[in-house]
């Protein structure tokens, strides 16, 4: 089994500290934003894990899900439904703010993209009086979440700052040894800018280059 | 359209009970009302509806196909609910190649990756001309495998599928 990871890829977060909190043996190597590790896909996609089966996953959040399952902790219908949610909400809201923070410049526009994904996170949180998402234990929820917002909440607590059931949960997963171990591994201390040649080979996202070219819908 | 299969889905797990849903937001996304807490999403709800039947084997039956499964069940809802006319060809080429020596997309049974990548898939191939059937051949001969495969295709109507290649020379 073997992980590939490429440094200043926000993704590979998630994965590596899913690695280090399960304790699952996997050697990991980096390898360079293009490499085309996964072959059936024709654009790179990393991380990707080959797995002992000799398929590849070429998903971060499958990965990280891989890594618990490994450990005995299977996710149930709470942890799914964060899951789905991180990728169909907060994934693309944070690469669109990362595009317009890290490219454009535009850091203040950037942080009200998230605004209402926080608003959510931060209601549930609240509501469900719990440590983590989905109980008292750290599950694949809460990585994912926090791999996802560590670029943007990391770097400037202002971006959370109405939001302080969000806050206090971050602060309790970045805690942990593993994510700031994972944290330094993809980010080396530089925060955002450390993700900028990533940034930059990834698609516009649709979204802002709307915003860009108004009126939207002519 | 994510509601349709999910009643599809509950009518080949067999399950008895009919669940009540409505959907939230512009995009439609299908709630679960009742479960408490309502369940909120197509992938979150289908593996919800899998685990109260008697199919488990349809999130895979090892570690490995598990995630297999897992990851097309993403793949569906990243790149076949959004996507442009460009996205669309890179999705079939990619599935092209994964598929050239795979029966189904995990495992070697039906999983519910099968299923709900079909069922995304449909709007697209349904406007695929013959031509490009026979560019992404892997892609059709599994999309046709997968409509017969007894009880899955339900709501949507059959895609017409050639066996035999028309376009053998271009100038015939």
């Amino acid at each position: 089994m073997k992980l590939f990871v490429s440094e200043g890829n926000p993704h590979c977060l998630k994965v590596l500290a899913a690695l280090e909190v399960t304790g699952v043996q996997c050697g990991v190597q980096t390898v360079s934003h293009e490499e085309k590790v996964v072959p059936f896909l024709s654009r790179p996609a990393l991380p990707a894990l080959l797995l002992p089966s000799g398929q590849y996953l070429f998903s971060s959040n499958a990965i990280c899900r891989y890594f618990f399952e490994a450990n005995g902790q299977e996710c149930n219908n709470l942890c799914n439904q964060w899951l789905e949610w991180e990728t169909t909400v907060l994934q693309p809201a944070l690469l669109q703010t990362l595009h317009m923070a890290v490219l454009q410049g535009k850091g203040s526009e950037a942080s009200k993209v998230l605004q209402s994904p926080l608003n959510v996170l931060d209601q549930s949180l609240s509501k469900g009086n719990m440590s983590y998402l989905t109980g008292e234990a750290v599950s694949v929820a809460d990585v994912v979440l926090w791999g996802t917002l560590h670029p943007v909440l990391s770097d400037s607590p202002s971006a959370s700052s109405e939001h302080e059931s969000v806050r206090t949960w971050f602060d309790r997963v970045a805690a942990l040894h593993s994510c700031q171990s994972a944290a330094q591994k993809v980010l080396q201390g530089k925060g955002l800018q450390a993700m900028k040649s990533y940034v930059q080979k990834q698609p516009a996202p649709p979204s802002s280059q709307c915003r860009d070219a108004q009126p939207c819908n002519s | 359209m994510a509601l349709r299969e999910l009643a599809s889905l509950e009518k080949y797990l067999g399950l008895k009970k009919p669940n009540k849903y409505s959907t939230q937001g512009d995009k439609k996304i299908p709630v679960l009302q009742n479960n408490s807490p309502p369940l909120v999403g197509l992938v979150t709800i289908a593996c919800h509806l899998v685990k109260e039947s008697n199919h488990q084997e349809l999130l895979g039956d090892t570690a490995d196909s598990r995630a297999v499964v897992q990851q097309w069940l993403e793949y569906r809802l990243t790149r076949l609910d959004i996507y442009t006319k460009e996205d669309i060809k890179t999705v079939l080429k990619d599935l092209n190649l994964y598929l050239q020596d795979k029966v189904f997309l995990a495992g070697n049974h039906v999983t519910l990756a099968d299923i709900l990548i079909y069922y995304g898939l449909h709007p697209i191939i349904v406007d695929l001309a013959v031509q490009e059937k026979e560019e992404y051949v892997n892609v059709t001969r599994w999309f046709d495998h997968i409509q017969h495969h007894p009880g899955i295709r339900h709501h949507l109507p059959p895609v017409v599928v050639l066996r035999n290649r028309i376009y053998t020379s271009r100038h015939r």
